[in-house]
């Protein structure tokens, strides 16, 4: 590893360390107006909230400490290429996000097409492809249809489990 | 024989049309996702735990062991043809079998893993049906203290013993921990944590976090990183057979992994991996052709690996059928399907939901039998599966993700809270924090934390009630020698070597290096 890299990834490590302090501190801060009621057992509903807040920022603490002193131990070097393909990565978030803000308006087939063409558009990017023309656009959306429109039939026809629709149909 | 009645009358259960259609459509599912990269049994298990709310829990529960079964079995062909291991349990698989398979064996390969798998199930199934409701009758005398403890152990050798660091393995655990507070007190009914937010107040859902941790996150993983990677197919060859020969090098092979590989998986002591990895050890330490591992790849070293696994996967229903305590992330979420039906696995399972278990257990039997037809003569089928584009499978991967997420709740709200945990399944896969542990951590927690109240309040308050009850004393320091051992062995051995290191450099050269250090 070159030196900036490593030291890039220490400055992660730091990030990560103070992380798992911050949730330390918001699962503290939300364990003081939990009940102490404590009944029979002398201990009550907040003392676990109260325990993995302390034993996570004991863990945040030496994380840190680690990080400063050389860096996570024992680190096995993570697959794939040394630096992340944001572009590819806003395609695929782009398509999970959509999904998630317009399930309830277009209905299951429609948004998880839209996520699959998204997501399709990323991961081809991603492995250095063109991301595709108009074409490919639609061969994408007839794919994700074709598998949006029978997994929806399947859940919401045969096991009864309620999908959004864009009509009220069971169909689509 | 009371044993083999109440078999009986589980493949009389299990044996019905419909139960036999769950079975064999889990281990299609099973095999297929299991050949698939990017996505495990637990992960498929948990997109498909919305069916609990329409299934009935016997039929789901064939379907779901299915899956889990099936997995393994298609996850060697992976190994083998891919060298990508779609899951942990069949890493050591990938190791000689694609040797073999470039070695243009990978029909042998291919063979003696599935009949392996076959050979290790069958007996390890025959051994829960013997074992489990023995253990089950000693387990109703277990009270909270000793369940508090087994839990702990769990949750001791999930975040220590797995993975490369205990730090990190234990951060993994108490986020695990602490997202398993979300929501209802189980003994007090208070909410913890929700803030205003609604949909925090029943806690988060086990799927939700599964499906953004595994599946959502290894598509981001994926686009992020992986996409410049590229994996060789090994091609398939003739057939899948295997030689007299290689006949009489498996069979040994898969007695000694079945037998390596199922007391692992009755322990809460982390799953497959510790278990494959020995087999594979003890095979390379035996075989008469150590010349073969690393090189042409040795048949042996693929047999028992996967007999183990096998074994391990089957072993891992004894204390989930009859503690409640799941050893695997598969085991987890299927406790969490039991819990679904408000079924609660543990010693009284046998006795109040006997047909589901004897059905369970039956279709183990039959789910074999299945899963080797499907994966010896059918294996070039699967094999196809290995084609799809991967831009198209992680793509479709999402779709099925959200099914399960938005099929468990009907809320979007949990849609983007997958996001969020994809995002930081990529961040835990990056800098090496195991994810076990947090599954693990999220189900166990609750039911830990009402143990050890419930010990307490039978203690009055006082926290002896763990060591004074000889079992739970007993698991208390064998967690004391899980955590103090290898350290101890670690620093022996360090001290030993840095001995031996200063008793052969010269006296001048040693003092030299001393004062450079």
């Amino acid at each position: 590893m070159s030196d900036s890299a490593a030291s890039s990834s220490r400055k992660c490590h730091v990030l990560i360390g103070l992380a798992a302090i911050g949730v330390a501190a918001v699962l503290g801060l939300g364990a003081m107006p939990i009940s102490s009621a404590v009944g029979y057992a002398g201990v009550g509903p907040n003392f676990l909230p109260w325990v993995v807040s302390a034993v996570m920022l004991l863990c945040g603490l030496w994380l840190v400490w680690e990080a400063v002193t050389g860096g996570f131990r024992n680190l096995e070097t993570a697959s794939g290429a040394p630096q992340g393909d944001w572009h590819s990565f806003a395609w695929v978030s782009a398509g999970i996000l959509a999904n998630a803000a317009l399930m309830t308006r277009i209905g299951f087939v429609f948004s998880c097409a839209l996520c699959f063409v998204l997501a399709v558009r990323g991961l081809r990017h991603s492995e250095g492809r063109p991301a595709g023309d108009v074409r490919q656009t639609l061969v994408d959306a007839v794919t994700g249809l074709a598998i949006s429109a029978p997994a929806y039939w399947v859940f919401a026809k045969f096991l009864a489990i309620n999908l959004p629709g864009l009509t009220g149909t069971g169909w689509l | 024989m009371d044993i083999w009645n109440q078999l009986l009358g589980g493949f009389a259960t299990a044996g019905t049309p419909t139960n036999l259609l769950w079975a064999f459509v889990g281990c299609v599912i099973g095999t297929g996702i299991g050949v698939l990269p990017g996505l495990g049994p637990a992960v498929t298990v948990a997109m498909l735990l919305p069916i609990t709310t329409q299934v009935d829990p016997t039929a789901s529960m064939i379907f779901f062991a299915g899956i889990y079964y099936g997995a393994m079995y298609g996850g060697s062909t992976t190994s083998i043809l891919l060298n990508t291991p779609g899951e942990t349990g069949t890493m050591v698989t990938a190791l000689e079998g694609f040797k073999m398979a470039k070695s243009g064996r990978a029909g042998a390969a291919l063979a003696t893993s599935a009949i392996g798998s076959f050979v290790a199930g069958t007996i390890a199934t025959v051994l829960v049906t013997l074992f489990a409701p023995v253990l089950a009758n000693y387990a109703v005398q277990l009270g909270p203290p000793e369940y508090f403890c087994l839990i702990l152990l769990a949750f001791v050798t999930v975040s220590a013993v797995l993975g490369q660091s205990t730090l990190r393995g234990m951060t993994a655990l108490f986020l695990g921990i602490g997202v398993g507070l979300i929501g209802f007190d189980q003994i007090t009914g208070q909410v913890r944590y929700a803030g205003n937010v609604i949909e925090l107040m029943d806690g988060i859902e086990v799927v939700l976090v599964a499906v953004g941790l595994f599946a959502v996150g290894e598509a981001l993983y994926t686009v992020l990183y992986e996409g410049r990677s590229e994996a060789t197919l090994n091609k398939l060859g003739k057939g899948v057979y295997m030689t007299g020969l290689e006949w009489k090098r498996s069979w040994p092979a898969w007695l000694r992994g079945t037998a390596i590989g199922f007391p692992f998986g009755t322990i809460p002591a982390g799953g497959a991996e510790i278990p494959t990895f020995l087999s594979y050890a003890t095979e390379r330490k035996l075989s008469k052709h150590p010349e073969e591992f690393g090189t042409t790849g040795a048949i042996e070293g693929v047999a028992g690996p996967e007999a183990a696994n096998n074994a391990a996967v089957t072993a891992t229903l004894v204390p989930l059928l009859t503690l409640g305590i799941p050893t695997s992330v598969t085991a987890a979420i299927l406790l969490n399907a039991l819990q679904n039906y408000g079924i609660q696995a543990g010693p009284q399972l046998f006795q109040t939901s006997s047909t589901l278990v004897w059905a369970l257990i039956a279709s183990l039997y039959i789910g074999n039998v299945m899963l080797l037809v499907l994966n010896l003569p059918m294996v070039g089928l699967w094999v196809k599966l290995l084609k799809i584009p991967r831009p198209q499978l992680y793509a479709g991967i999402l779709i099925f993700a959200t099914v399960g997420v938005y099929g468990m709740r009907q809320s979007a709200f949990d849609l983007f809270l997958m996001y969020g945990i994809g995002v930081l399944g990529v961040l835990m896969r990056r800098f090496d924090f195991p994810t076990a542990p947090v599954i693990v951590g999220m189900i166990l927690g609750p039911l830990g934390e009402a143990q050890m109240r419930n010990a307490l309040s039978i203690g009055e308050g006082k926290w002896s009630v763990f060591v004074e009850r000889p079992v739970s004393a007993i698991v208390l320091a064998g967690i004391a020698v899980i955590l103090l051992l290898p350290r101890v062995l670690k620093a022996r051995t360090q001290r030993r070597q840095a001995a031996a290191a200063e008793a052969a450099t010269p006296p001048g050269e040693a003092r030299a290096g001393r004062a450079n250090a």
